[in-house]
């Protein structure tokens, strides 16, 4: 599903965020990305949906070459990844099944798929009573809840989450780590960067660790450190 | 879908910078007036003294029906004459349709007018164009047979005629520097709905909408914007055209073709210019925007 070849990406400022990284990820696994902050796990994902480009080396997503393709043809791919971020990115102005309905229009679903999938996705987050709420009037959990939904509506075959519970308080962050675990089993590929150390001692899946932009450990069924 | 998605996203984003939206509109609205009124005057002026362009001094009018030997003699005078740069015979024909171009829009003028009343003329452009030297010339011809009187380009029409060239070169610059502001104007207000919207635009690209369905919102509130403009300008110019006509009395002691005539057909072409000349800014202003702080 996902493969890394050689990739090296640094920034202006002479930092190497990633250095001569290689990662295979097949379809339906679960991959925690660990390390410190700065160890180049935001820029790992960045690079999987093509908001940074690598400066040298490979990467295939679901088949495909992504540094051969069109800036045009960018969006087509996004639509195949699902994102969810540490700061939710709501749109406050709208309610949580506009929000979620967003992602859909623009990317010109008729109404009618929008009708039957939004409430669909919804009542799997268990936000299906709060539909009409605004993101202000819902705990960071919910807004993380409706971010996930958000992500997952369009049925992506990767889910991407860069910290999903860094603003969350250990007994939500495991409600928000079962419903991954659930999109996880429709054999969606996750692929998520924390720094929560009791979520990946306990979820016991493959651990990859960074440091400094290397890959520094590579584990089945790992844990934090 | 999309469409309803674009009319509800564009109209939402005018109204969101009431203020400034309203300032590019007027902005646009008021060069383009400007530059429709100084495209009318020039029509009228033109039309006024279209027997006096291209340097014509005097007019030979023959009587209304000359004899193919006196119209034939005056042109071997007129072509040989040393002092005589060019010269051009309008037979009545000729004079008819000229009369019926200009009056296209009072057919009951054209009507009482038949193809054999108007006299042909011969239209003199001399080689000196001293007052005093083209009234000698043309005193010479008055009294060959077969002329009725020879009318000559008063000073009054030169001055209408250079008046009226600068007054159009003068509006014209006030113009492009309005309609340059109007251009900046919408770009910034476009930049600023991007502000507003910096959030969905970056959700929009994260889940995957296409560049172009983000840029189309953007791109049609600038065009609405100079289509507006267009619009105000083009309703202002329709209300006024009526006391510009009567500008200039048609006297008889200057010797105009008619007073301001603006035919309907040039008025069409003028709003058409208006129309375009909008969108064009709209477009551009917006493009600009679009391609410089829409990073998708």
């Amino acid at each position: 599903m996902i493969k890394i070849e050689n990739v090296t990406k640094s920034y202006k400022s002479s930092t190497v965020a990633l250095r001569d990284a290689n990662v295979e990820i097949s379809k339906g696994e679960f991959v925690f990305l660990v390390g410190a902050s700065g160890s180049g796990k935001s820029t790992f994902i960045r690079l999987l949906n093509k908001e940074e480009t690598p400066d040298a080396g490979r990467i295939f997503v679901a088949g495909k070459d992504i540094g051969q393709l069109s800036s045009w043809k960018v969006p087509y791919l996004r639509r195949n990844i699902g994102c969810v971020f540490q700061d939710f990115k709501l749109l406050p102005t709208k309610t949580v099944f506009e929000n979620v309905a967003f992602a859909l229009e623009v990317i010109g679903r008729p109404r009618s798929v929008i009708d039957a999938q939004v409430p669909a996705i919804l009542d799997l987050v268990g936000l299906a009573h709060k539909s009409s709420n605004f993101p202000n009037e819902l705990s960071g959990g919910e807004q993380q809840r409706v971010s996930v939904a958000r992500a997952f509506v369009n049925r992506p075959l990767i889910l991407l989450a860069d910290e999903p519970t860094g603003n969350l308080d250990p007994a939500t962050s495991v409600g928000i780590m079962r419903l991954l675990d659930r999109i996880n089993k429709t054999g969606t590929t996750v692929v998520m960067a924390t720094h929560d150390r009791g979520i990946v001692d306990t979820m016991r899946r493959r651990v990859i660790e960074l440091d400094r932009g290397s890959i520094v450990r590579d584990q089945s069924r790992g844990v934090y450190e | 879908m999309k469409a309803e998605y674009y009319v509800r996203e564009t109209a939402s984003n005018l109204g969101r910078n009431i203020t400034i939206t309203l300032a590019s509109v007027m902005t646009v609205a008021v060069s383009l007036a400007l530059v429709g009124a100084s495209l009318m005057l020039r029509s009228g002026v033109e039309n006024a003294t279209r027997r006096w362009q291209g340097g014509i001094e005097f007019v030979i009018f023959m009587q209304r029906d000359p004899s193919p030997a006196q119209v034939e003699s005056l042109r071997g005078d007129l072509e040989q004459s040393p002092e005589v740069a060019s010269v051009r015979f309008v037979d009545k024909k000729e004079a008819y349709e000229e009369f019926k171009s200009l009056f296209a829009d009072s057919p009951e003028l054209v009507d009482s007018i038949d193809a054999d009343t108007l006299p042909p003329s011969f239209r003199v452009e001399p080689v000196n164009k001293e007052v005093d030297a083209v009234e000698a010339l043309g005193n010479t011809y008055a009294a060959k047979s077969g002329v009725a009187r020879v009318v000559f380009a008063s000073k009054t029409i030169r001055l209408i005629q250079q008046l009226s060239s600068r007054l159009t070169v003068g509006i014209f610059v006030i113009a492009a520097f309005l309609l340059g502001a109007a251009g900046l104007l919408i770009l910034n207000t476009i930049r600023m709905a991007m502000f507003a919207r910096r959030r969905e635009i970056e959700v929009m690209k994260l889940v995957g909408a296409t560049n172009w369905f983000i840029r189309v919102p953007f791109m049609l509130e600038g065009l609405m914007q100079g289509l507006i403009g267009a619009f105000l300008a083009i309703a202002a110019l329709a209300a006024f055209k009526p006391f510009f006509q009567k500008w200039l009395p048609n006297s008889r002691d200057i010797p105009l073709v008619s007073g301001f005539q603006v035919s309907s057909g040039e008025m069409i072409f003028i709003f058409g210019t208006l129309g375009v000349v909008g969108i064009l800014i709209g477009a551009i202003g917006a493009g600009i925007a679009v391609s410089r702080f829409l990073d998708v």
